[in-house]
């Protein structure tokens, strides 16, 4: 009788152990909420061959996973109001939202939803990903860099991350100009600080 | 290439591919009434593919219903030119298929709530029946010899492409537009051959494309209701000519009725959108 006791207590023990330890690794991956007033989407595209326009989009909202022991179990998901481009004129703001560019009428959200994080040195990561704008949807492949941890005056613990990759939109069934007017390639850059969930 | 240059290459390259087809129908006169519908439809493919590429199908993107409505159009286009003793069909046709056809350009609109159901369906019914009357109400100036027709037809597109350029803010819907104008213009030199008529199919091709241009800036890009609604009041503007107490009148009044009004009040409505455009910002943006 008094072995069958000790004996399922040694379960018990056990089982608790790796209960402990699976919560242990769980805790390893953070979640943060991507901060839209630190955070910044910029690209720039080549205009008639000769100078470079930039812009970016204002409105956007996401999540990054940060596992810092297992970076693999990283991940970020990200969504961008197509509406909220802005590249300092109006007139080109209203002519990127319409069906030449981003026809946000139909598709009013560009999405990025990660699915592998891998490691490539103490400060860099490698995030592929897909892409998806206009209603189609491209793997990207991007090197994020750590740039930072700390916490904000609210003694929030924050962190940022910055990205840039170049892209071609003719793969997105965004052609127009693409026979002179505006190039292909458009390079983008995240740079993104996150608060603690 | 600059773009100038790829602009005019397109444009050429999609007139020769009409002329060529209005060519073959002016010989094999049984023929006529497909070749004259196949002119306008293969040209705008032609003219599609070069500014847009190549479209998905089913699209993706609901604007690239126009290329594909260029082609699904054709049966419409050839009932257009069948004998007066079947004119029904053509007409019941018409509208029907109108009805079918400008229904999946504008699902995604009410799919993404950008329309409420009730207004959207009535768009889209709306902008077939109008489409419709005038497709019949047009089609029978392409029996008229001559260069009337071409040249008014021409000059639609080019008061469209102003209005989706600098109203619509879309370069591309107007690119296509203007130059599914100069398409149908290529009707004008051929109009010095002995008998040459574009034939009614073509007319109701073009028209169908235009309202489907229009439509499209109205639902995705820019374009107003009261925009629209003008462009589509110029559009009927050749139709004057087959009004009974217009067709008394010599031919050069005939002509210069509708050619006034679309070159008076289009231009007038060109420059307004246009400084409508410049006063939204100080500085011009040349796309």
């Amino acid at each position: 009788m008094m072995r069958k006791h000790t004996r399922g207590l040694a379960y018990l023990t056990v089982l608790a152990m790796l209960v402990g330890s699976l919560q242990s690794v769980q805790a390893q991956a953070v979640t943060y909420r991507i901060d839209p007033v630190h955070s910044f989407i910029i690209f720039r595209v080549k205009h008639l061959n000769t100078g470079f326009a930039y812009g970016r989009f204002n409105t956007f909202s996401g999540t990054i996973v940060v596992d810092e022991r297992n970076p693999a179990n990283s991940s970020i998901e990200l969504e961008i109001d197509a509406n909220s481009v802005d590249t300092g004129n109006s007139q080109r703001d209203d002519h990127l939202r319409n069906p030449d560019f981003f026809n946000t009428r139909q598709f009013p959200k560009i999405t990025f939803k990660s699915t592998r994080v891998r490691k490539i040195n103490d400060t860099t990561v490698e995030v592929q990903g897909n892409l998806t704008a206009r209603g189609v949807t491209r793997p990207v492949t991007a090197r994020v860099t750590f740039t930072g941890k700390g916490r904000n005056q609210r003694g929030q613990e924050i962190i940022g991350f910055e990205t840039t990759f170049t892209i071609r939109r003719s793969q997105f069934n965004i052609n127009y100009g693409l026979n002179g007017g505006l190039a292909d390639e458009v390079r983008v850059t995240f740079a993104v600080e996150g608060i603690r969930q | 290439m600059s773009v100038v240059i790829e602009s005019a290459l397109t444009a050429g390259l999609a007139s020769l591919a009409a002329g060529l087809f209005w060519l073959l129908g002016w010989r094999l006169r049984r023929a006529h009434a497909l070749m004259s519908a196949l002119g306008v439809s293969v040209g705008f493919l032609v003219l599609y593919w070069r500014v847009q590429g190549r479209p998905d199908f089913p699209p993706i993107d609901a604007t690239q219903w126009v290329f594909w409505h260029a082609l699904f159009v054709l049966p419409l286009g050839w009932l257009a030119g069948i004998g007066a003793s079947y004119r029904w069909v053509w007409v019941w046709g018409a509208l029907l298929g109108a009805l079918w056809l400008f229904a999946p350009p504008f699902l995604p609109l009410l799919e993404s709530g950008f329309w409420q159901m009730p207004v959207g369906v009535g768009y889209i019914v709306g902008f077939a029946l109008a489409t419709w009357l005038l497709m019949t109400l047009s089609a029978p100036l392409g029996e008229e010899r001559g260069l009337a027709t071409p040249f008014l037809i021409a000059l639609v597109g080019g008061v469209s492409a102003g209005v989706l350029f600098y109203g619509g803010k879309s370069a591309s819907l107007a690119q296509l537009a203007g130059t599914l104008g100069a398409v149908v213009g290529v009707g004008v030199p051929l109009a010095f051959l002995r008998g040459f008529a574009i034939g009614r199919g073509a007319v109701a091709v073009a028209m169908f494309l235009f309202m489907l241009l229009w439509t499209t800036a109205l639902g995705f890009a820019n374009l107003t209701l009261g925009q629209l609604a003008l462009l589509y009041l110029l559009a009927l503007t050749p139709a004057l000519r087959l009004l009974p107490f217009v067709q008394r009148w010599s031919p050069i009044a005939r002509f210069a009725l509708p050619a006034a009004i679309l070159l008076l009040v289009g231009g007038a409505f060109v420059g307004i959108a246009y400084n409508a455009y410049m006063a939204q910002s100080g500085d011009y943006y040349s796309y």
